[in-house]
């Protein structure tokens, strides 16, 4: 397994250029904008129930995180 | 975050984690973490291509990559309208789940669990803090350092510019190889207009919040070998002058320091991810992993091939430089 810094300082079990370690490229759009509502969604939790998200939130202000694996 | 999710639910936050991993992974996932807040399961990543967050670094030909978001965190209100939103130029770098939350309620907290240091002179308190993570410093993951004035009634001290004779309110930070120190957030300032010198002047008053986003890189705390020192020192340097509406104070620095532990991080029991020193939790992952294999690849199995000997070009390629440098 191959131990590689990149430009940044981060150190990963994976030689840089790996897609594993790709970032997002400088300009790149992020999304929705702050002072635009989240587009809704609906989506299965981990308990296979399917929830929509807004509905789901209620009148409750909510984090919404996108990661990229729990596997790796 | 699963430490941190008391402190969501106390403040009425509701914690969404979405990913492109299967329901069952969700659900082993969640249990061996004891995970209490919602995993959503966006396994044809539907929902990452909707908001636009789909990793177009990542090519179809990555095999069980393909699919994945660029990671980030939107912060929203009680009508779903985005706050805040977190996203940054390495997957590596991570708001602290504490940020997050003062991020929602629009807070700056001093925490009293994490290392803080405090210093009185002239009837002014200056308060240094780290936020997020009870202080710990972990590759890549950003912690809010906090210079906190509290200022006398009467009192201001100065925003950049000021003319000659006047010092600015500036804040450095130093530390070791490693440490990353990200621009300083100052809060808005008020106008103060000086007639005898004709200059409008930018003040702050009362209690005065700057925040310095700091985070460690692998010199200083790296995923990938255990860590040389259980902690760290970090310098903060403070210059400022205060005034009231007719005379000014010397100008003061003052310099503060704070020891910050430094802290692993957990991996799942993953061969690429053992052995480096961090923490192994034991969540066993490789049923997950043969399971988002056969899910991305089923359809085109010459994908795994094609990723397998990227793979092993990359790996030479780095070997490659290892070796000359």
């Amino acid at each position: 397994m191959v131990v590689e810094r990149d430009s940044l300082g981060f150190d990963a079990p994976a030689p840089v250029g790996h897609p594993a370690r790709a970032s997002m490229p400088s300009g790149t759009a992020t999304g929705p904008e702050v002072g635009s509502k989240l587009p809704d969604f609906q989506l299965p939790t981990s308990s296979g129930q399917r929830i929509d998200f807004h509905e789901d939130r209620g009148s409750a202000k909510a984090a919404l995180v996108f990661y990229r694996s729990a596997v790796w | 975050m699963r430490d941190a999710f008391g402190k969501f639910e106390a403040n009425g936050i509701k914690l969404y984690a979405l990913s492109y991993d299967d329901q069952e992974t969700l659900k082993e996932f969640g249990r061996h973490h004891q995970i209490p807040y919602t995993l959503l399961s966006d396994i044809d990543s539907a929902v990452i291509k909707q908001f636009g967050l789909l990793n177009t670094e990542v090519s179809k030909s990555d095999a069980f990559l393909y699919g994945i978001p660029f990671p980030g965190v939107y912060i929203c209100d009680e009508n779903g309208i985005v706050v805040s939103k977190f996203f940054h130029d390495s997957y590596k770098k991570r708001e602290s789940p504490e940020a997050l939350i003062d991020a929602a309620l629009g807070s700056i907290v001093i925490d009293e669990s994490a290392p803080t240091r405090s210093v009185h002179k002239d009837e002014i308190a200056i308060t240094a803090s780290v936020r997020g993570g009870s202080g710990s410093l972990r590759q890549g993951i950003i912690r809010q350092l906090i210079v906190r004035f509290a200022l006398p009634e009467g009192l201001h001290i100065y925003g950049d510019p000021v003319p000659e004779g006047l010092t600015a309110t500036a804040i450095s930070v130093t530390g070791p190889e490693g440490l990353q120190v990200m621009p300083a957030k100052y809060p808005p300032s008020s106008p103060l207009r000086l007639e005898s010198l004709g200059v409008e002047l930018q003040v702050w008053s009362g209690q005065v919040d700057i925040v310095i986003p700091i985070y460690a890189t692998g010199e200083l705390a790296s995923e990938c070998r255990p860590l040389d020192a259980p902690s760290t020192s970090l310098s903060i340097d403070i210059h400022y002058q205060a005034c009231n509406d007719t005379t000014c104070l010397l100008p003061i620095q003052q310099q503060l320091s704070l020891e910050l532990p430094l802290d692993v991080i957990e991996v799942p029991n993953l061969p690429m991810h053992t052995g480096h020193g961090q923490r192994e939790g034991g969540y066993d992952s490789v049923p997950a992993l043969r399971r988002l294999l056969w899910r991305k690849i089923r359809h085109n199995p010459f994908r795994l091939i094609q990723f397998i000997l990227k793979n092993r070009r990359l790996e030479r390629a780095a070997r490659r430089r290892q070796r000359d440098t």
